[in-house]
């Protein structure tokens, strides 16, 4: 058929593809001292992919053993013979960080993990909670009052006050507390998720809902910000500084996407917010790699 | 640290070794082919074709010339390093279950399945580590294990003994030259499995790994019992480390059960523990499954770990690992270097 003969216009990718051979791999130097290169290669649908990767060479001397040294001029075979120089992208790749630090103790750090989130924080919701009556507001549950039969509940205001001692302890200060009364003020009317719980008593206390839970609170508690920091920092090196001030439990070091270069920023959290209280007076203001840090708390993420 | 991950396998992991030199890391598993990497960045080096079954076992001779293997098609294999050529094949009754050369790689000893009638078998050959040589066809030696199968051997230092781990949780010591058995000791409990048996560096001492939990350091002379590594898993690995005095324990839950349990209670991560304190120092986490192997870099600047998932992860420690100590190891240390001045 003459249709037949006729090219489609919708398989003209395929055909394409077929027919090119892949391009050649391209390499750019960046100002940067960075290598970027460019890769080709059909992917397991037979697609063409193109890979670009950003690469920054350093060079590290090891003085090995003459056999081994001969042994990595081995040609490859098998399945590896079509591989080229370096690990192959297919069968080699590089997993996520694992902070492994023996210490003899590890197992009351794990357990410390843990719990550390959900768990402190129901804690710290019962802390001050107590049995409270509805009706007569004495230490015993509702249904064991004694005056339950010959007494109405007390209305809305002790309700509120007992409230505000199931909030918990939290630094957000006049703000949402303020917001949160005017919410349980109008009762029956909407209140975001954010601001339930807050008690009307204004005890300081606002902590409802929270997207991202545990990490919203964690940051909220203890967490440094800290610049000025080398590009040529590691985690590491920051876990081994602030460390000396109390358990950290997490460290987080902006990186270069592309040269993997510290972009001069660093948050670190701590467990405890008096160790992170100690860290900051103590580290604000450390020479740190040819540079002087700055440390403060962080701000709240809006 | 930064595991590599090195997907050369389809299934399960079965076993890892380290050359002498650790800067190359052989792995096999149940899919049917050995795969040789360089340790330091993960390449791979290529693939040894040729078994027809699952693969159980793999060992490099001292001067990384050859490579055995031993398969569940019922053959033992010798292999060029270098090439991938396959130079020898000696067919057994039954499945292979472990394989090891000893200290100069002039023998080999494989360990043979109890199957099909025949009795579980430790078998010696004698080899050339040469790759033109012609390699004999004769068994020179060939202990028949009647009451509880070997499941895992190896020569002691200067091949003196064999030591062998049995499906019973007995370890037993023979001699190297006559094949005369001289102890067997119940060391793990009854019925138990020998998962593992791994030596130290001059093969003096060797830890074993049980099913029941337990990891015990074992001197290979009078198959004393020096110290004891208890886990609450099941345990199919351990290793010795070189440089710190530690020891690497990999476990896990049955293969069988674990679609039924989640990663984090199916306690799939690399065990630390301090070889002569006896305690957990840390662990590792990252396998999807059961760990099937482990294995410790020669020079002491990493491990890698084999699992039932199919990946080996090969890690190299960070300082925070070389600079843990105990306080009296400190002490010590101190010490030594003020007397040294």
């Amino acid at each position: 058929m003459a249709a037949q003969a006729k090219h489609d216009w919708a398989d003209d990718d395929d055909l394409d593809e077929v027919s090119t051979d892949l391009p050649p791999p391209q390499k750019i130097q960046n100002k940067d001292g960075t290598t970027t290169i460019i890769e080709y290669r059909y992917n397991d649908e037979g697609q063409k992919a193109k890979t670009t990767r950003r690469i920054r060479y350093i060079t590290h001397r090891e003085v090995v053993n003459p056999r081994v040294a001969e042994r990595k001029q081995w040609a490859k075979f098998g399945q590896s013979a079509k591989d080229g120089l370096g690990p192959a992208h297919d069968t080699t790749t590089v997993g996520e960080n694992i902070i492994f630090k023996p210490s003899t103790n590890w197992r009351k750090d794990a357990r410390d993990e843990s719990k550390d989130p959900n768990a402190q924080a129901m804690k710290d919701k019962l802390k001050d909670k107590k049995v409270k009556c509805r009706i007569c507001n004495g230490e015993h549950f509702t249904a064991r009052c004694p005056y339950k039969d010959t007494m109405a509940p007390i209305g809305e205001a002790a309700g509120g006050a007992a409230d505000a001692a199931v909030g918990m302890g939290d630094e957000g200060g006049a703000g949402p507390a303020a917001t949160g009364a005017a919410g349980a003020g109008k009762k029956g009317s909407y209140v975001p998720p954010a601001l339930r719980g807050a008690g009307a008593g204004g005890a300081g206390a606002g902590a409802g809902e929270r997207m991202g839970g545990k990490y919203g609170e964690r940051d909220d508690l203890a967490t440094l910000r800290v610049t000025n920091v080398s590009e040529m920092a590691e985690e590491n090196e920051l876990r081994d500084m602030f460390e000396r001030f109390g358990r950290v439990t997490r460290v987080f070091l902006a990186k270069d996407r592309d040269t993997g270069m510290a972009k001069g920023f660093a948050f670190i959290s701590f467990a405890d917010r008096g160790d992170a209280v100690k860290a900051c007076e103590k580290m604000d203001g450390f020479g740190f790699r040819h540079l002087i840090l700055r440390v403060e708390f962080a701000k709240k993420a809006q | 640290m930064r595991p590599i991950l090195l997907s050369g396998h389809e299934r399960a992991l079965t076993q890892i070794k380290y050359n002498r030199e650790g800067d190359l890391l052989f792995s096999t598993a149940k899919d049917q082919h050995i795969c040789a990497w360089f340790a330091h960045n993960g390449e791979r080096l290529g693939t040894y074709h040729g078994h027809q079954g699952a693969i159980w076992t793999v060992d490099v001779d001292p001067t990384t010339t050859i490579i055995a293997s031993g398969s569940a098609d019922n053959t033992i294999r010798l292999w060029e390093v270098k090439t991938g050529k396959l130079l020898k094949t000696w067919d057994f009754p039954t499945a292979v279950k472990r394989v090891e050369f000893n200290e100069d790689g002039t023998k080999l000893l494989g360990v043979t399945e109890k199957r099909m009638g025949h009795l579980g078998t430790i078998v010696v050959l004698d080899i050339k580590v040469d790759v033109n040589a012609e390699q004999s066809d004769e068994k020179v030696m060939t202990i028949v294990c009647d009451e509880s199968k070997a499941t895992v051997a190896g020569w002691s230092y200067l091949s003196k003994y064999i030591i062998a781990g049995h499906e019973d949780g007995s370890v037993s010591q023979y001699d190297g030259k006559t094949g005369d058995l001289y102890y067997n000791i119940p060391v793990h409990e009854l019925n138990q499995q020998i998962t593992d048996l791994q030596w130290n560096s001059d093969r003096t001492y060797f830890i074993t790994a049980s099913k029941d939990k337990t990891s015990k350091l074992i001197s290979a002379k009078d198959l004393e019992v020096m110290k004891t590594y208890s886990a609450d898993t099941p345990l199919n690995s351990a290793t010795i480390t070189r440089k710190k005095d530690f020891v690497i324990l990999g476990g896990g839950q049955a293969a069988m059960d674990v679609t039924t349990t989640s990663a984090r209670q199916g306690k799939f991560e690399a065990r630390f523990y301090h070889k002569i304190f006896e305690e957990e120092i840390g662990r590792v986490r990252g396998h999807f499954g059961p760990l099937n192997t482990v294995a410790a870099d020669p020079t002491g600047k990493g491990y890698a770990s084999g699992g039932e998932d199919g990946y080996v992860r090969v890690h190299h420690f960070d300082k925070g690992y070389f600079d843990f100590e105990y306080e009296v190891e400190r002490e010590r240390h101190n010490k030594l270097a003020a007397e040294g001045r």
